[in-house]
């Protein structure tokens, strides 16, 4: 995988740039998720934006976001792909990290990235008819849970109410299917894969973003501040590279070129992306959407102290 | 040719429940596929050359953690058995450190090591380590008396007859250790693939199960049940020739 990467790198990189030395090209080790949001990132690597700019990513996966900020601190990767509220939590124990680029929002109107399902029969269709049940979200305390519990109470429940049980999203539909949990949040793609395999047995009953947050943020791209500062040139390159990758994602919404390149770096069969909400790509992360998240997640029991918003954005991500 | 035994008829035969309990919706699920269809996506990314390529990369860092354990477990093993010293100094750290499971030292692993290869062969390195440390221990104390005796009778000193006595005569219970260390060590090799950096078998199978494949992730659990078991044939087969006076003995 590595391997093809880099000379799908390297190929258009020597067309775009010419004069460039191969050799000054910056190493920059980046944390994935392997999820849609992340499409801006591989468009940018693949076009050759990154090389043009004189860097090398370097993208490594991780299951899930919570082996990307702590190897941040760790200095494992440069800029790191994670949830808001996970980077937020962070920053409220005081750790440096700085918003360097969004990098997926929910729509301002269904479909979106997040659904909450049930199974078809079980009479639950609001959040006072989950009180007293079981939920699934993939982990607790992170955007999906934080959206989930606003469903619950823009829908007359009490969140304090619905218990919380943690399944890898992979898992979700055997778990609700077989009855293991009474509802779960899934986020795409693996919406439009349980409503292809159980959708004899599972229904939709909520949008957790467009019915309480709409266009509501979701995550970014963060690096350290002390890295920012001192290697603040390196990172505006970044960012110009990586926004050119958000205009070519957003010149092709609803394009096959787009969808091939997804179901590249996910591997989802194509046939199940063509059925996928999609986020919405922004480039900028603005202190208005993330006042927004630290007042629902102050309601939603993750209380504190945050520092000021608009001193955790990076210039990169001021646009 | 061999005659097909009853162990392979078994083997079949749970191949054969597999397939008619996906194909008749006994396990009604899309995480439950066919095992005709497990197998040709097994095929598929044999033949595109990508499952090789990570098996090979997987294979490299077992060998690597699987030497550089084994290699410390011998030495640690012989000094803890010959010079009762060393036992009582580090004895204790061993001993403390041996019930820690693995995935849990992982997190502050790559906080030191970082993502990559030494973080990996670390790992397994520490995997390997106990269980040949353990055996080699034991196998010292199963040295003949007289065969010790007699070398310093001729007069060699500590450092040949550790070499050339102790060494041989315990290599039975080092090459157990060894055994049992071999099915942990591929184990691991996954585990730890599977939590982070983009090599390897264990992080096809994560990509491939956010990917929603299951045909995918089960050709690698086949994939990784047959290395298993090849790499314990070819072990046995090994040590057959090297401790072939050991079987002899008519031990």
């Amino acid at each position: 995988m590595n391997i093809t990467r880099r000379a799908t790198l390297a190929i258009p990189a020597a067309l775009a740039a010419p004069s460039l030395r191969a050799q000054s090209l910056t190493k920059m080790r980046v944390s994935v998720i392997p999820v849609l949001d992340v499409a801006p990132l591989h468009a940018a690597i693949r076009e050759g934006y990154f090389a043009a700019e004189g860097i090398e990513i370097d993208t490594s996966t991780t299951a899930g976001g919570a082996t990307g900020l702590p190897g941040l601190v760790a200095g494992q990767f440069r800029v790191v792909f994670s949830n808001v509220v996970s980077i937020m939590l962070g920053v409220r124990e005081g750790l440096p990290f700085r918003f360097v680029s969004g990098a997926s929002k929910g729509k301002d109107a269904p479909p979106d990235i997040l659904a909450l399902l049930v199974r078809k029969g079980s009479g639950i269709t609001t959040g006072r008819d989950l009180e007293g049940k079981r939920m699934a979200s993939n982990t607790r305390n992170n955007i999906v849970w934080l959206r989930g519990m606003a469903w619950v109470e823009k829908t007359g429940g009490d969140w304090r109410r619905v218990s919380t049980v943690e399944v890898p999203f992979p898992q979700m539909a055997d778990a609700l299917a077989g009855g293991r949990v009474d509802a779960a949040i899934f986020s795409e793609p693996f919406v439009a894969a349980a409503l292809e395999t159980h959708g004899d047995k599972l229904e939709r009953i909520g949008w957790p973003i467009s019915e309480t947050a709409p266009g509501g943020t979701n995550a970014q791209y963060v690096a350290m501040a002390e890295d920012l500062a001192a290697n603040a040139d390196l990172f505006d390159r970044f960012g110009r590279a990586l926004h050119k990758g958000v205009d070519w994602v957003n010149e092709r919404a609803g394009q096959p070129a787009l969808l091939e390149l997804i179901a590249n770096f996910s591997r989802v069969p194509l046939a199940r992306l063509q059925k996928t909400a999609l986020p919405a790509y922004p480039k900028g992360v603005t202190p208005a959407e993330l006042d927004e998240l630290v007042a629902t997640m102050q309601r939603y029991g993750l209380t504190g102290t945050y520092p000021a918003s608009a001193g955790l954005i990076h210039r990169t991500a001021r646009v | 040719m061999r005659r097909i035994t009853s162990g392979t008829w078994l083997v079949l035969g749970l191949f054969a429940l597999w397939e008619a309990s996906a194909r008749l919706g006994w396990v009604d699920s899309p995480n439950w596929p066919p095992v005709t269809e497990v197998v040709a996506a097994l095929i598929r990314d044999s033949i595109t050359g990508e499952l090789p390529l990570r098996v090979g990369g997987s294979l490299w860092r077992m060998f690597s953690g699987l030497l550089a354990g084994g290699l410390a477990g011998v030495v640690v093993g012989l000094a803890f058995a010959l010079v009762p010293v060393t036992a009582r100094l580090f004895g204790v750290v061993v001993e403390a450190l041996r019930p820690i499971p693995v995935p849990a030292v992982i997190p502050p692993l790559v906080l030191f090591l970082g993502l990559d290869d030494p973080m990996k062969i670390t790992v397994v390195a520490l995997t390997v380590f106990f269980p040949v440390l353990t055996n080699t221990m034991q196998g010292v104390r199963a040295v003949e008396v007289e065969a010790i005796a007699m070398g310093r009778t001729f007069g060699i000193g500590p450092w040949r007859r550790a070499a050339f006595i102790v060494l041989p005569a315990c290599l039975p219970y080092v090459l157990a250790g060894l055994r049992v260390a071999l099915g942990l060590a591929l184990v691991v090799t996954v585990v730890a693939e599977m939590i982070a950096g983009e090599q390897g078998v264990g992080n096809y199978l994560v990509v491939m199960q956010f990917a929603g494949r299951a045909p995918e992730m089960y050709a690698t659990v086949l994939l990784l049940a047959a290395l298993g078991y090849a790499l314990n044939r070819a072990f046995v087969t090994l040590e057959k020739r090297a401790i072939h006076w050991w079987f002899a003995m008519g031990r």
